[in-house]
């Protein structure tokens, strides 16, 4: 028996083939298996961040999201090691300081490639100047949800008071004078962290770069440890602890930033210094009164290069892998968490923490009502004036690992601030040579 | 005969496959690495003494030499003296030290991450429970920063490390001396010989081998040691705990600096060999008699 095919059969099947066909072709620019590594993050923010992937879930159906979450420690291990075995995540949510090195290993790559239709709404929705800090050798790389800046002083206000002052200090001379009257027998007048971990030397960073320090100069290939707005910063950490105005030197050596932090939270220092997000993160005991403030400024700045107001630095920024074996959704999940909805978790709903990027965030009461300085420096366009990235080239880590060993010795009183700096100058030269070629 | 030899080598074809992957294939890489000039993570040549000339003028390269050889050498004997102390009294007949024979494990079935960060809290200087112990016993003036002191850092890990494997080597030496024969240490007691004579002479020659094997063990369990030190003081401060398995993770994981990594990792293993080999060798009679028993 045979079958007659008809006309209408005939174009009738052949639709539904080329539809099955097509199907496929259509949803793949949306569809499949898309791998997310998140590295760092406050409590709050760990959080958030899970819950907001699940609305991508719901939203994107088609793509199988596969997150997961790692300490931010381990984030270049983890991600040297996916690279060089070939199981890197398709999306990779790590520090904007590690922009260049990643470039230079060529394990990301440019969203101008592959988002070229979605970076207009990423300019609307964004701050400029912090999707800036997502651009390198004038490409984007990545998408920042918010950036972090150093270096601000945390002050209780209780011991600001009991010692006189109506107001927080300004200028390092005032900070140490404050700091001095500001201390107890059994409360220091000023912490500040000084292990070798990145933030704490990011935080030091901070005051060296408004001194008018750098830690490297780009155009010479040179390491500028030794330049006199670095010494002179150092110089500041030491006469604070000659001063008797700190804790035992040994004992900063071995408190880093959270746990400086906590010890201002529960009393047990007057002031500390931090990048922006200062105790927001873990909060403060009941009794305890502060404000935070831009850190003070030298009287003269005595360094090289031009002082900066703050440095700045995304510390969760969203990169494609060059290895994505699904770009389509990675720029899907890219755009997803450039929408107000996810940017507005730093506007102070629910997280206080950090300098949000969304631009719709700083019309949110809540981070007026936590940062009313910030919200109105924003307002009035001044918020990031003079502030620039936080040290980003090829061998940033060997340099500032160099500057931590640096950091170490002049607080321990093994080296004078001039030499330990030399000596860190010297020897992070060498390494960057080797590493650079 | 023929039948035999080939099942014999069918039977060890796995474990000599296995012991190729993932010992003398990572070795030879980590060695033609050490060869090879790494610039920007590209291998840019391979035949040039680069990385270790480079290692050679690094003058933290010195101190992390000092400080391994104060880690392995101060932490194996200490382990396996206090061990062997620890297991000698627990060799006694006891209902004490059989419950103490369970319980001295437990520092060893603590997860190494868990174990760093207790340690790290009790020892802190302004928070820490040790320090303020001493302090409130009239012991010392201040608090003590042990992990913040260069002076004091290095040994605070070794006794933390201490803490942390000792309690297998008593194990272990415990149940060597238990089988030491009775016998043996009778006659000696009839022969005049007092409790130390009897160690000393009958005891320690009867565990030679259990020793030995013990403290090689050691040697490698604290050479291969890295979450301890690494957690506990990220290597500071100013470089005072830096030992090789951190400053080869700093190379690697942090600078990216492969090439100089893997000279480093060359230098720890032949610096292993060579003291395993040494100990083996002035040991290598009580290793070969009770070996052959």
């Amino acid at each position: 028996m045979t079958k007659a095919i008809t006309r209408r059969s005939f174009l009738g099947t052949t639709a539904v083939a080329s539809i099955a066909a097509l199907a496929p072709l259509r949803a793949s620019a949306a569809s499949g298996e898309l791998s997310v590594w998140k590295f760092g993050g406050t409590p709050t923010e760990v959080e958030q961040w899970a819950a907001r992937n699940e609305a991508f879930a719901a939203a994107n159906p088609d793509i199988e999201l596969n997150y997961s979450y790692f300490n931010g420690q381990i984030r270049r291990q983890k991600i040297l090691a996916g690279f060089q075995t070939n199981r890197l995540a398709d999306v990779i949510v790590a520090f904007g300081q590690d922009i260049p090195e990643f470039v230079g290993f060529g394990m990301v790559q440019p969203l101008d490639d592959i988002a070229g239709d979605r970076i207009d709404g990423w300019k609307e929705r964004v701050v400029p100047e912090v999707l800036e800090s997502g651009m390198h050798e004038g490409k984007l790389y990545g998408l920042p949800t918010y950036v972090d800046m150093a270096s601000f002083l945390a002050v209780n206000l209780d011991a600001l008071e009991e010692a006189g002052f109506d107001r927080p200090p300004a200028t390092w001379e005032e900070l140490r004078e404050y700091a001095r009257a500001m201390t107890k027998p059994d409360r220091p007048g000023i912490a500040f962290p000084a292990t070798t971990a990145p933030v704490d030397i990011n935080i030091f960073e901070g005051i060296a770069y408004a001194n008018g320090g750098r830690i490297y100069d780009e155009e010479t290939n040179k390491v500028t440890l030794n330049d006199p707005g670095v010494v002179d910063a150092l110089q500041l950490y030491v006469d604070l602890i000659a001063d008797g105005s700190t804790p035992q030197a040994t004992s900063l050596t071995e408190t880093f930033f959270r746990d400086t932090a906590q010890l201002f939270g529960q009393g047990r220092s007057a002031m500390w210094i931090g990048l922006s997000w200062l105790n927001t993160p873990w909060g403060v005991n009941d009794d305890v009164r502060w404000t935070g403030v831009p850190f003070p400024r030298p009287e003269t700045p005595t360094g090289s290069f031009d002082p900066v107001a703050a440095i700045m630095d995304p510390t969760a920024i969203l990169m494609v892998s060059s290895r994505a074996e699904n770009p389509e959704a990675a720029v899907e999940y890219l755009d997803f968490w450039s929408q107000d909805a996810q940017l507005e978790i730093w506007g102070g709903q629910p997280e206080v923490a950090r300098i949000p990027a969304g631009k719709a965030a700083w019309d949110n009461a809540e981070l007026a009502e936590t940062w009313p300085k910030w919200v109105e420096a924003y307002e009035a366009g001044t918020l990031f004036e003079g502030a620039a990235p936080m040290p980003r080239f090829i061998g940033v880590s060997a340099i500032e690992a160099a500057l931590g060993t640096a950091i170490q010795e002049a607080v321990l009183g093994q080296k004078t601030p001039q030499q330990a700096l030399d000596d860190a100058t010297s020897a992070a030269q060498t390494q960057i040579d080797l590493i650079r070629g | 005969m023929r039948h035999d030899r080939l099942l014999a080598y069918a039977m060890i074809l796995p474990v000599v496959a296995a012991v190729l992957a993932f010992v003398v294939g990572p070795t030879y890489n980590v060695a033609t690495l050490s060869l090879t000039k790494v610039v920007m993570g590209m291998e840019r040549g391979f035949g040039t003494f680069d990385n270790f000339r480079a290692l050679t003028a690094d003058p933290v390269f010195w101190l992390v030499m000092k400080n391994t050889a104060i880690w392995i050498l101060g932490g194996t004997v200490l382990c396996v003296t206090v061990g062997l102390a620890v297991g000698t009294f627990l060799a006694l007949d006891s209902r004490l030290t059989g419950w103490l024979r369970a319980l001295i494990l437990l520092p060893w079935v603590i997860p190494d991450v868990v174990t760093a960060m207790a340690w790290k809290w009790m020892l802190h200087g302004q928070v820490g429970i040790i320090g303020q112990t001493l302090q409130d016993t009239g012991l010392t003036d201040r608090p003590i920063s042990f992990l913040g002191d260069p002076q004091l850092v290095m040994w605070t890990l070794v006794v933390v490390l201490i803490w942390r494997k000792m309690p297998l080597v008593a194990l272990i030496l415990c149940a060597a001396i238990r089988s030491v024969p009775d016998d043996q240490l009778e006659a000696a007691r009839m022969d005049g010989a007092n409790a130390w004579e009897r160690f000393r002479f009958v005891t320690i020659p009867n565990i030679a081998f259990s020793l030995t094997a013990v403290t090689v063990i050691s040697m490698i369990w604290i050479t291969a040691e890295f979450a301890l030190p690494w957690i506990m003081t990220g290597g500071g401060p100013a470089n005072a705990s830096q030992i090789m398995a951190t400053y080869i993770y700093q190379q690697s994981f942090e600078f990216f600096n492969w090439g100089v990594a893997s000279a480093m990792s060359v230098i720890n293993l032949l610096m292993l060999v060579s003291i395993v080999a040494l100990y083996l060798y002035i040991n290598r009679r009580s290793w070969a008699s009770e070996g052959s028993q």
